[in-house]
């Protein structure tokens, strides 16, 4: 069955407000798909234009090929997880899952033998009877994801799910979710402004800022390859380093970084000579010997961080602060706070964005 | 209390204080009641055989009702009348709550609230002789639904019960809407969003998610409505017809026409204790406790 998602050139305005710009999006069938963005930025808005909360301004959003627009909520194929979950507390465990087929006119023992087999899948057998009160943080977002389930959607929202549970649930959950969804086919629209769940859960990212779709890549490419300054600051850590662009050459770029001299870095067609920009290096590229084709930049160490496997650094150079990882290997005495290190890197992990966006 | 009072302000206020409070409450609720419980248990005497041997308690005044076929039946058709004014009040008043709870912009449900009380301010018999004027079979409601063709010949609003009922709903409608509402402010949107997304329709949505939350207001402005209805004087004196007396209309006469206070105070005990046996029966059937209502 084609459960995939076009957002067809949808915009949401709130009277004067544009909440979501103009975006055009085709999520696949069967695909995990996550929106990445801060707090604000329009993710909930998209959720509840999928379910048929809020109808676009302009466009349409069809899943499975169909058009959506003047489908109520109640009867679209989806099914969504509450960023609070919003389980029904006056309902039994076994009510809350069987809620949606009884909706449905299915019988009570059908609905019976579905809820129990639900609540087998998230592990929770047996607790059927029990009131929602009774549930741990966790055991409350599986029955969730298990209501969310029993109506066989075509398509599951998650807004948030994991946001409320601690740090350890939250990664039991994820591989939960993840297995969840490999199991169901199901085609999974989550919501997160956490980067590390968008990363390690997703088949595709979109991450959002202001509204706008700013990238839509896979975790690799968006860690890698980021298209405009936000994703590269906003996924992942990155240091920043303001300048002008000199000159470009074969997707490369030259900038003068003020005191810190002339800097290289890989680029995109939009900048252009004598641009402002910003050269990206991730905190992991930083080398503390010098090979062929690597630019250095002398600093002095602020603070020495050990972390078992690595160890973080946090250098002040005559421009900005910079963060450094580094394997637990290179670790040596001579790294202590004052002391002046050159950080070289490659000139190929370095990226140049410039203010205006690249498409 | 008498402790708190007495750390703020020393033991001589603070006793004066409570003093002043129990001497309110019980010279102003307490004893007239009692006064009138005495009442309805004594025969009703010349001033001269009061205290003499003729003065013993006896239920006499309590057996008069259930001897007397008219009063027992305008007692039943009372409180059925009370229910019924319940009933509609509750068909009227729930989705202009859930309106002003759920639907409309906060800055669109102040505005209603505001002009839902206005009215309130003109006192209750002006209110109602304005429906008064409304309902006459010669007023503006029946002129309009004959302009409009809705009908052929004016309704006499005023002759059988709808008067009443009409008059009661809208004297009581606050005392509905405002506990639902309430109830339904509490409730999560998102328990509302849930229930349409795993398919409900509207009415499943209400019967499911949002009146099981909003029970215990629901209670309190049936118990509030069903109470003010059965004890109501006014609407029914002047929208009522003589086919539709009140029970309070015939407590009113046993106490002021009538002159037999003993009489009156023994009916107007009955009407309290059947309302509250009623009301507690209600609550039983619908699984509502007294904790809920007193959330
Ligand atoms: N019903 C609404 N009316 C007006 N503004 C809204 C409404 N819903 C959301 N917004 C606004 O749209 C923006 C995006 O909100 P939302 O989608 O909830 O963000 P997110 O889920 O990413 O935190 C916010 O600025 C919010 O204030
Ligand atoms: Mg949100």
């Amino acid at each position: 069955m084609d459960s995939s998602v076009h957002l067809d050139n949808v915009v949401m305005q709130f009277g004067e407000f544009t909440a979501i710009q103009k975006t055009d999006l085709q999520i696949e069938s069967g695909e995990f798909f996550s929106f990445l963005g801060p707090s604000g930025c329009g993710k909930t808005t998209i959720l509840n234009m999928i379910s048929g909360f809020l109808e676009p301004t302009h466009g349409d959003v069809k899943i499975g090929g169909q058009s959506m627009r003047g489908v109520p909520a109640n009867k679209r194929p989806t099914s969504m997880i509450f960023q609070n979950l919003a389980l029904f507390p006056l309902m039994t465990v076994a009510e809350n899952i069987e809620f949606g087929l009884e909706v449905r006119g299915v019988s009570k023992a059908e609905r019976k033998k579905a809820s129990d087999r639900l609540l087998e899948l998230v592990a929770l057998d047996g607790s059927g009877s029990k009131k929602v009160t009774e549930l741990s943080g966790g055991q409350r977002q599986r029955i969730a994801i298990a209501r969310a389930l029993a109506v066989e959607p075509r398509v599951l929202l998650l807004d948030e799910p994991l946001s409320a549970l601690d740090l350890k649930l939250r990664q039991h959950m994820r591989a939960e979710l993840k297995d969840i969804q490999r199991k169901t086919g199901i085609t999974f629209i989550y919501i997160t402004h956490d980067q590390g769940e968008a990363l390690t859960m997703s088949d595709r990212v979109g991450v959002m800022s202001a509204g706008r779709l700013q990238q839509v890549a896979d975790p690799i490419t968006l860690y890698r390859d980021p298209h405009t300054s936000f994703v590269a600051s906003f996924v992942g850590e990155n240091n920043g380093i303001e300048g002008k662009v000199l000159s470009l050459n074969n997707g490369m770029a030259e900038m003068d970084c003020g005191q810190l001299g002339r800097l290289q870095g890989r680029v995109h067609n939009t900048v252009k000579a004598g641009d402002q920009a910003t050269l990206f290096i991730r905190p992991e590229h930083f080398r503390l010997q010098a090979e062929d084709n690597m630019l250095t930049i002398p600093s002095k160490i602020e603070e020495v961080n050990f972390e078992g496997a690595y160890l973080t650094l946090n250098a002040n150079t005559a421009a900005t602060k910079l963060a450094i990882q580094l394997g637990a290997h290179q670790f040596s005495e001579s790294l202590v706070a004052g002391a002046d290190i050159s950080l070289s890197y490659k000139v190929e992990d370095a990226i140049i964005l410039g203010a205006a966006e690249y498409v | 209390m008498f402790n708190q009072l007495k750390a703020r302000f020393g033991s001589g206020l603070a006793v004066g204080v409570i003093g002043m409070i129990a001497i309110w409450i019980i010279a102003m609720v307490v004893l007239p009641q009692l006064l009138m419980v005495d009442y309805s248990f004594r025969p009703n005497l010349l001033p001269a055989d009061i205290g003499g041997p003729k003065d013993v308690y006896s239920l006499v005044n309590y057996q008069t009702l259930f001897t007397n076929k008219i009063h027992l039946e305008i007692f039943f058709k009372t409180i059925w009348s009370s229910v019924l004014v319940t009933g509609l009040t509750l068909i009227v008043s729930y989705p202009i709550a859930f309106y002003l709870a759920k639907v409309a912009t906060p800055q669109k449900a102040a505005l209603c609230l505001v002009l839902l009380i206005i009215p309130f301010w003109i006192n209750e018999i002006l209110r109602t002789f304005a429906w008064y004027i409304i309902l006459a079979y010669k007023g503006p409601l029946n002129a309009l639904l004959l302009w409009l063709g809705f009908i052929h010949r004016p309704i006499r609003f005023l002759s059988g019960d709808g008067g009443v009922l009409i008059g009661m709903v809208y004297a009581y409608i606050l005392f509905m809407i405002f506990p639902i509402y309430n109830a339904i402010e509490s409730l999560d949107t998102n328990q509302i969003k849930a229930a349409r997304n795993l398919g409900a329709g509207w009415i499943r949505t209400h019967w499911r998610v949002v009146i099981p939350h909003a029970k215990p207001g629901i209670a309190t402005g049936c118990i509030m409505t069903f109470m003010l209805a059965a004890g109501s004087y006014a609407v029914p004196s002047i929208l009522g017809s003589p086919g539709s007396r009140w029970f309070t209309q015939i407590i009113y006469n046993w106490f002021f026409e009538g002159g037999d206070w003993n009489q009156g105070a023994a009916y107007a005990f009955l009407l309290l204790v059947i309302c509250i046996g009623f009301i507690a029966l209600v609550m039983r059937v619908f699984k509502v406790g007294l904790g809920d209502i007193a959330k």
